[in-house]
């Protein structure tokens, strides 16, 4: 075994060690925690505007228009993915046995991908939206993500094809297969749906918006887990076999389930079964995952208690199940019938993307960041407060919005209830969003808070 | 001039591609001993190719 470290914490380190710069993740790590705070303020105004439509008034780059597009759009491409391409570029060269391929290649990946999200934010501020869900950007930034994302590509590529050892740790399966996901549905969803019209228009566009999540974030959070868990728990995973199914029954299944989205809808009712029977398939996948994830805990769950990572990481693995257990419920057309289109689909949504992967995405920054700046965590008990904080915001808020969904959806199904009281009925449910809100704006405030500190801090003294 | 079909057909292309590469490399993995005898042995290594940290814990 070669030792390896990363530059910050090298000294003293055995002559042929691996020393990781480390410079492309610390940049990520920055920038990706720095948009989820000001994302999330973003996320809080909106909400609270459910509760109080009139609030800022009428004034146009404040509207609930303008600032939704930036709030999804913040999240999913500034924080998340950007978290999860700096903890990519951690943990690849650290499973290879080798540095990254080129560090240089990596920060100018980073500083693009800051140009794009600030373009990003000032220009759906401005209004120029190319009016497709999570293909708001307009082309000139959506070309300069498939230009960032070719560097990201090239480099985490050269990187395996380099690598020490012949066989690939599962996170690194599931990396390469968001690197070649990520191409086909980014492409697809910015650019074949500006070419089609009508009801293929609509339903390219919700190919893209389902694989967004499925071929781009589930891929890369998987990869993130299957690394985190036995490495914060220093626990073998239960399985490398049972990994590799869920990986290639991913690989096969995930692609045809996005007409889901257009249920009762004016497709062809053939697309809309196989968009059920694929979606139902999922669940062979999701199961491979989480079984395999929870019994790699077996005996070792006292360890929540003292790891913050951990704590975020086996929660995650459990909205995961959860997230992925309602998917293809609700792809069942006589649940559909009801939940279409209703508050029931951001609370799924929800939980997907902030309730397991970016519960992921913080439990690597948590046990990367102080490794990769040299330094100690600045609080644990910050740490674990912010855990509880985003925990317990989280599920008001994803709980909240599948009742009121449910509820919404069955008024909805009642032609004599007029759809402006179906609106004012879901006040109170808004209401507890917006409190939601709060808490887990308040957990994500302590967890920037507490990573930036341990950036800044005081240099931690070798123990070595 | 209406370019649905095209590029529903560039979608679709795209699958094909995709579906074709994940039985190219399915089948590289069963030649690379993914699913063999020694398929474990990678999930022990992983746990010795991280970090060591040299700093207070």
């Amino acid at each position: 075994m070669q030792e390896q470290f990363s530059r910050a914490e090298s000294g003293g380190a055995a002559p042929g060690a691996i020393i990781h710069e480390d410079t492309t993740v610390k940049w990520f790590v920055v920038s990706s925690i720095s948009y989820f705070f000001i994302v999330g303020i973003i996320a809080l105004i909106i909400a609270a505007k459910f509760v109080w439509p009139d609030l800022m008034g009428t004034t146009a780059w404040l509207t609930y228009g303008r600032l939704r597009p930036l709030h999804v759009n913040g999240m999913l491409f500034g924080w998340l993915l950007a978290a999860d391409m700096g903890l990519t570029f951690y943990i690849v060269p650290r499973l290879c046995g080798v540095k990254i391929w080129s560090e240089k290649l990596g920060v100018a990946t980073g500083v693009l991908w800051n140009v794009i999200i600030l373009g990003a934010v000032v220009s759906l501020l401005l209004g120029r939206n190319k009016g497709f869900e999570y293909g708001e950007l307009e082309m000139s930034l959506s070309v300069l993500v498939v230009v960032a994302w070719l560097m990201f590509t090239a480099n985490i590529l050269m990187t395996v094809f380099q690598r020490k050892y012949q066989a690939m740790y599962v996170s690194i399966w599931y990396f390469m297969g968001c690197l070649l996901w990520t191409a086909f549905v980014y492409l697809t969803g910015n650019f074949a749906t500006l070419l089609a019209t009508g009801v293929n228009q609509a339903n390219l566009n919700w190919m893209y918006v389902h694989n967004a999540v499925g071929l781009i974030f589930t891929p890369v959070g998987l990869g993130i887990a299957y690394y985190f868990i036995p490495r914060t728990s220093n626990t073998p995973l239960f399985s490398h076999k049972l990994s590799m199914v869920g990986f290639w029954s991913l690989a096969f299944v995930y692609v045809w389930t996005g007409a889901h989205h257009m249920l009762h809808g004016p497709i062809s009712q053939w697309l809309q079964t196989i968009a059920i029977a694929f979606s139902l398939m999922l669940l062979v996948p999701v199961w491979a995952v989480v079984y395999n994830l929870l019994i790699t805990m077996k005996g070792q769950w006292h360890q929540l208690r003292d790891k913050v990572e951990l704590k975020f990481l086996m929660s995650g693995v459990v909205f995961y199940l959860l997230t992925c257990f309602q998917g293809p419920m609700h792809s069942l057309r006589t649940v559909n019938a009801i939940v279409s289109k209703t508050d029931w689909i951001p609370g799924h949504a929800h939980m997907a993307v902030l309730g397991a992967f970016s519960f992921f995405a913080i439990a690597g920054t948590y046990y990367a960041a102080p490794r990769v700046f040299g330094k100690l965590l600045h609080s644990v008990a910050l740490a674990n407060w912010s855990y509880w904080m985003i925990m317990i915001g989280g599920l008001g808020f994803f709980t909240t919005l599948w009742l009121g969904g449910f509820w919404q959806g069955w008024q909805w199904n009642n032609v004599s209830i007029p759809f402006i009281d179906t609106v004012v009925a879901l006040k109170p449910i808004w209401t507890v969003r917006f409190i939601s809100g709060v808490m887990i704006f308040v957990g994500i405030v302590m967890f920037a808070y507490n990573i930036m500190a341990t950036v800044l801090g005081p240099e931690t003294e070798a123990a070595a | 001039m209406d370019y649905t079909w095209p590029s529903v057909y560039f979608a679709y292309l795209f699958f094909f591609l995709m579906f074709a590469l994940a039985v190219f490399f399915f089948v590289k993995t069963a030649r690379d001993g993914y699913w063999g005898k020694d398929g474990e042995d990678i999930k022990y290594r992983m746990l010795e190719d991280g970090d060591q940290r040299r700093t207070h814990e």
